[in-house]
């Protein structure tokens, strides 16, 4: 999934980028969602010393810089070409380690800001408040404020345009990493705002309540329909398939003609019951996506008309994004 | 039973509470014994008494409290903990113990866990180290008899072994065993196994291919158990699983009062609905049998 890079090669044309100080936590963020590592395991990992990238589906790229350290002085554009924020399919990550040198981190933003502006008056702008595990609710809240705060503030000093800038409350040990990233490269997926149509129209007509499409894989979800979310779906969506795709590795490393990168998960359907009126139904439309429906007790009674839907919308998705 | 630190309130933890391997790591060492009742299997009290490893206690069991620690036990399971730097005392520790067990508990099970076993990674090194303590044990516990497993938290191993050991507790599991087997033939099932509730250890199965049938049990009773613990804290209570593919069908559902029951298909001709239909029957004669 991933390789290193040297600062000079081209970046692909859908791409996320990870810029922050050394330390504030970016690498672990991509290890533990892209690599699948315990998030107990990046404790020891090392600083990032050339450009790495990693690949997602549909042709999206996640590029983890080396750690800024004092970009000002360095003349900031040494460090990274100004190019690289262009394009209207490119997003920015900024990481601010909510533990750390919060002061020293803006200050490195605001010089990265000032050159991406430059470029691409447009570019989504997420920082990531990062390693809030540990700090209690209040203080949480109290950090992002007084983060919010000071980043629009100084925005408007400088003239610099503050509607594309997302803040995000972030920590490799739950899943609010993943649904940040979700939230990021949503708007990179190819004709997003057809695929959330496609999940708007088949979620209203078979009567289910929210319907996310997962790449499996690393749990980013890359549209969903526009029904409000609860709070909790989405780490529950993905606790559940954690638990999906554990069951189906250990039945199937001894099932004779299984193989490992075979489409074995391909056509899986899976429906869990939870209490007596809600059901989960996942249906992978490939090997790595799949449809994730939620709905009431009563719509399984028609099973097979849900699963006719499905057929037609993953048929659907599968044309309409590149593998 | 078993030194401080060896793992034996991690393993009750994991086992019968929700812990995970990793909230382990906070654990403080047991004072004096902690006693807790687990409900398994419907009407099956398990008492369970944690003692905690500590020079101290441990002094006291064996002198003051022999009686009240040793009387009227049914099961002793001692934990090893492989790394430990001193061998003999523990072999001697774990003769006092037994010693004191055939005092006042002749009929006593012992079952001793080497525990630990994810420090080794080898399987090979693995395997050799719990066939030298099965060695060493063996020319020591004439009256007992011990049955050896080797234990990780990190790993299925843990259920295994206490699937083993509960399994050996419940009353009339054979005759259940016989019933779920004819139950596998006539619905011909790949597979076939029974979940006690409250710890979704395994406690019956019945399979084409018992070899490795029980290991894979182990993990989906290890996912669905993660699992159930997660739908619970949200108030979803978790109740079934369908699952299919183009390799198998997959059913885990309430069955009798104290168990979930896990069906595994791999004939494509039999529809779900045929295999839903057969559980159902089969539902009342088990509660009858099991309950
Ligand atoms: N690597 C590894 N560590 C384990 C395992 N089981 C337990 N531990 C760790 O060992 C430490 C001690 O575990 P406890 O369960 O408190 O030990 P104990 O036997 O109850 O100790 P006392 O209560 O003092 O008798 C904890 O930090 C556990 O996380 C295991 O299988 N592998
Ligand atoms: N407490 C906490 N620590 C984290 C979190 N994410 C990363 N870290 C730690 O932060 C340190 C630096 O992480 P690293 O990924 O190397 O930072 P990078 O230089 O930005 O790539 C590591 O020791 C991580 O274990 C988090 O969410 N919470
Ligand atoms: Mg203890």
């Amino acid at each position: 999934v991933l390789a290193h890079q040297r600062g000079s090669e081209k970046l692909a044309e859908r791409r996320v980028l990870f810029m922050g100080l050394p330390r504030s936590g970016k690498s672990s963020i991509l290890s533990v969602v892209f690599e699948n590592a315990h998030p107990y395991q990046v404790i020891s990992i090392l600083p990032t010393q050339e450009r790495v990238v990693y690949h997602m589906v549909t042709g999206i790229e996640i590029y983890d810089f080396p750690g800024i350290d004092d970009y000002a002085e360095n003349q900031f554009s040494n460090a990274v070409d100004p190019s690289v924020y262009s394009g209207d399919t490119t997003a920015l990550v900024y990481v601010v380690d909510s533990q750390g040198d919060i002061q020293g981190s803006l200050v490195t933003l605001f010089s990265v800001m000032r050159v991406a502006q430059a470029v691409n008056e447009q570019l989504p702008i997420h920082i990531f408040i990062h390693k809030v595990d540990g700090l209690s609710e209040e203080l949480k809240q109290d950090i992002q404020q007084d983060i919010q705060q000071r980043v629009l503030k100084n925005m408007g000093y400088e003239n610099l345009n503050s509607t594309f800038v997302y803040f995000h409350r972030t920590t490799i040990f739950d899943e609010s990493v993943r649904e940040a990233l979700s939230r990021v490269v949503q708007r990179l997926v190819p004709r997003y705002q057809n695929l959330e149509n496609l999940l708007n129209s088949f979620c209203t007509k078979s009567g289910l309540d929210k319907v996310f499409l997962f790449d499996v894989g690393t749990k980013i979800y890359l549209s969903m329909d526009s029904s409000p979310t609860e709070p909790q779906l989405y780490t529950f969506s993905c606790q559940t398939i954690d638990a999906m795709v554990d069951m189906t590795l250990v039945l199937l490393s001894d099932i004779t003609g299984a193989t490992e990168d075979d489409d074995d998960m391909t056509m899986q359907r899976t429906v869990v019951g939870l209490d007596s009126n809600t059901k989960i139904f996942i249906y992978h439309i490939n090997s790595y996506l799949a449809l994730f429906c939620v709905g009431s007790a009563q719509l399984f009674r028609q099973k097979s008309l849900l699963e006719f839907n499905c057929t037609k919308i993953a048929k659907a998705i599968r044309q309409m994004l590149p593998t | 039973m078993g030194k401080s630190g060896a793992g034996k309130t991690s393993m009750r933890l994991l086992i019968f509470s929700n812990y995970t391997a990793n909230d382990t790591r906070r654990l403080g060492a047991t004072i004096d014994v902690e006693h807790s009742t687990v409900q398994f299997m419907g009407d099956l009290n398990l008492n369970i008494w944690d003692c905690g490893g500590q020079h101290k206690y441990l002094d006291n069991y064996l002198n003051e409290q022999k009686e009240n620690i040793f009387g009227n036990v049914e099961v002793l399971i001692y934990v090893f903990d492989l790394e430990t730097t001193n061998k003999d005392s523990e072999y001697m520790l774990y003769d006092e113990c037994l010693h004191s067990l055939a005092t006042y508990s002749r009929d006593a099970k012992v079952y001793c866990l080497v525990h630990k076993m994810d420090k080794i990674p080898d399987p090979e090194k693995k395997a050799q180290t719990v066939e030298l303590y099965r060695q060493a044990l063996a020319k020591r516990s004439d009256l007992f008899r011990p049955e050896v497993f080797g234990t990780s938290i990190w790993d299925q191993s843990l259920y295994h072994a206490w699937s083993q050991i509960v399994y050996k507790m419940v009353p009339n599991m054979a005759t259940i065993e016989d019933h779920l087997n004819n139950f596998r033939r006539l619905a011909d099932a790949t597979e076939v196994a029974l979940f006690e509730r409250a710890t979704f250890l395994v406690v019956c199965s019945a399979s084409v291919d018992p070899s490795t049938a029980l290991k894979k049990y182990m993990g989906v009773s290890q996912s669905i158990k993660t699992y159930r613990f997660t739908c619970g804290q949200l108030q979803l209570p978790f109740q079934s699983i369908e699952m299919r593919n183009k390799n198998y069908s997959l059913f885990i559902e309430p069955f009798t009062k104290s168990t979930y029951i896990l069906v595994i298909t791999t004939d494509p001709d039999i529809e779900p609905a045929v295999t839903k239909a057969n559980i159902n029957a089969a539902r009342n004669h088990f509660v009858k049998l099991a309950d």
